[in-house]
């Protein structure tokens, strides 16, 4: 795979220090925060991939006001986090002597409470660009890419990378979540849900067609984002080998995922996510079971190091 | 302030620039943080543990953040000795500091087969001897404990080792750790450091499981270090200060002042570990907290060791 050498590339990391320029709510837990790099680090994510990641240091940007703090987090924002927490950009932007980009963020606990009260001007430190991201093997006319809930970060960027460099592929999207409330997307979803051909503000921007699907059925196609997929694959059945999914989401999903990849003999690269110390390769604790050498042999790899990207068919799934 | 004040320290008869090391299982094997610090501005490196045979390491999850600091149950994943030799010597023989390998085992004869194979490297200075792993079912803390088995390990691996520096790593989880500090410097130790991780849990109680698949991992991190420091300063007082055997401080070190804490308790040296997952340059850093201190002071480091006032 000649492309290969483009996902291994590595660029000098480094900590750096970014500056904040926007940090807007667009959902009940989902926000967008902009930043520019400054000329240092510009240098070093000048080859930044999408699915590549960065290490964020919240530890010490303010909490919200007591009463602004949901009551699920007050318990978690009571501790004293110390680690960086890992983020992949939504959108990301390089021009000579400058860089800017979005991450789309969830609130979950501590450090994304936190993360809430960045403002424009504010500056925070990062360490990245970290791991390796989505590449595009040779011969492939269609990507899908397949989300679930804040996995679609990572996605959008890739969405742009694929229409802005990679001409001869057609991309298509699918974004799945519990309810309507955990999608990160925005814009008016009701209006439009009854249309399974919808697309999404984010994907659209892009020339992308995208379909949504709700566990509940309160949005798009009533059932899994991976069963919607599936669906889409048996009535369009595409050429396999022309054929490659992108996908980041919950595990239990991106097993869903390499089932159907292997299932329908489709090149699949899979975005993993483990607990992280250092994301760096040194602690050595972001452990995914991977396929050794002979068949029946489990290995580890590390997320940080081996991934975040992986191609679904080196990955073991505990069932 | 005297900007010719000398933070240089005499470790077990190695000369070294300054008295910050890096803690085994934090940096990989050097290589790994090229991009982030120059290990050359360090007193000295350790490595990650090596064992006689790689090994895969425990399942996920691993790692969990506490307040204040974090567990690990990495598992003693690790290339091997063979592989070590084979692919990273040659990375440690272009270093100009002392490189400690951190040597783990489940049997007394994998420590000896280990050491063994080391002692004829040119490019170490000495072996870390890791008795005090929390995370693997054979080994590990079971030899850290006991001090019968410390003595017996001690002194089997300093055989082995030849010339090189042996540096006896030991366990928190002891009722007295003089007592196993005692037992190693009598089998032959030329080095203590302490201390290694506390055994800890974190239950998820949501599920009501422990959150780490071993269920049980070592914490690290500023919620350690008052314990750490107490613990230094005991062994320091108790054994290694009469038995001139130097220490080797850590425990949540994220901080110079912090790192000053450990060298007035009695350390020679410290080695930084979580600190460096947060920001990979942070040896470097409390390197340079380390002489801003000591010319403030008007006072070199070699003089603060153990100046504890009581």
């Amino acid at each position: 795979m000649g492309i290969m050498a483009e996902n291994t590339a590595k660029a000098n990391k480094g900590v750096f220090a970014v500056t904040v320029t926007s940090n807007r709510q667009i959902g009940r837990r989902f926000y967008r925060l902009g930043f520019d790099l400054k000329s240092a680090a510009t240098e070093a994510f000048a080859n930044y991939k999408a699915g590549q990641f960065v290490q964020m240091d919240l530890s010490g940007a303010a909490l919200p006001a007591a009463e602004g703090i949901a009551e699920e987090f007050r318990d978690a924002v009571s501790k004293k986090t110390i680690l960086r927490r890992p983020f992949s950009f939504a959108d990301f932007t390089v021009k000579p002597g400058k860089a800017s980009g979005e991450i789309l963020y969830c609130v979950v606990g501590a450090s994304t409470v936190r993360m809430t009260t960045l403002r424009g001007g504010d500056t925070v430190s990062i360490v990245g660009p970290l791991g390796n991201g989505f590449w595009v093997p040779e011969g492939k006319k269609l990507a899908i890419l397949v989300s679930g809930g804040i996995g679609t970060g990572p996605l959008i960027h890739l969405a742009k990378v694929l229409t802005s460099n990679h001409s001869g592929i057609e991309p298509i999207a699918f974004a799945g979540a519990k309810t309507k409330e955990d999608l990160p997307f925005e814009g008016k979803l009701d209006r439009i849900a009854q249309d399974l051909g919808f697309s999404l503000g984010e994907y659209a921007r892009y020339g992308i067609r995208s379909q949504v699907a709700t566990d509940d059925g309160s949005v798009g196609f009533a059932g899994l984002v991976t069963d919607c997929m599936a669906e889409w694959i048996k009535q369009n059945n595409p050429n396999p080998h022309e054929t490659i999914i992108y996908s980041c989401g919950p595990t239990a999903m991106l097993a869903r995922i390499a089932k159907v990849a292997a299932e329908k003999n489709i090149d699949c690269q899979l975005s993993m996510e483990e607990m992280m110390a250092c994301g760096i390769g040194v602690c050595q604790g972001c452990a995914v079971a991977c396929r050794g050498a002979n068949p029946n042999e489990t290995i580890y790899k590390l997320c940080c190091k081996d991934g975040p990207v992986f191609e679904s068919k080196d990955l073991v799934f505990s069932s | 302030m005297n900007e010719a004040v000398d933070i240089a320290v005499e470790f077990a008869g190695l000369k070294v620039a300054n008295p910050v090391f890096t803690a085994s299982g934090t940096c990989g094997y050097a290589d790994e943080l090229a991009d982030f610090l120059d290990v050359n501005k360090l007193g000295g490196f350790i490595t990650k543990s090596i064992t006689l045979k790689p090994r895969k390491g425990n399942p996920p999850q691993r790692t969990v953040e506490t307040d204040s600091g974090m567990l690990n149950a990495i598992g003693l994943a690790n290339i091997g000795v063979e592989a070590f030799i084979a692919e990273k010597i040659t990375l440690i023989e272009k270093l100009r500091v002392p490189v400690f390998v951190n040597v783990a085992g489940s049997t007394l004869d994998e420590y000896v087969t280990v050491a063994e194979k080391l002692a004829g490297q040119k490019a170490i200075a000495g072996i870390e001897l890791n008795i005090s792993c929390p995370n693997v079912n054979k080994g590990g803390i079971t030899f850290g404990t006991d001090p019968m088995q410390v003595s017996e390990i001690t002194s089997a691996v300093k055989k082995a080792a030849g010339e090189k520096i042996l540096m006896v790593k030991l366990s928190p989880c002891v009722t007295d750790i003089s007592i196993t500090a005692r037992a190693a410097v009598e089998a032959g130790a030329n080095a203590l450091s302490l201390v290694n991780t506390f055994t800890a849990m974190v239950i998820d109680i949501e599920t009501g499981r422990p959150a780490l698949a071993n269920k049980t991992g070592g914490l690290s991190g500023p919620a350690i270090k008052p314990m750490a420091v107490y613990l230094v300063n005991k062994v320091y007082n108790d054994v290694a200060k009469a038995a001139n055997v130097p220490i080797m401080g850590l425990g949540g070190i994220r901080t110079a002042s912090d790192a000053m804490e450990f060298i007035i308790a009695g350390a020679t040296a410290v080695a930084v570990g979580t600190a460096s997952f947060i920001d990979p340059a942070s040896a470097v850093k409390i390197a340079e907290g380390i002489k801003k201190y000591c010319m403030r002071k008007n006072k070199s480091v070699k003089e603060l060791v153990g100046s504890l006032q009581v």
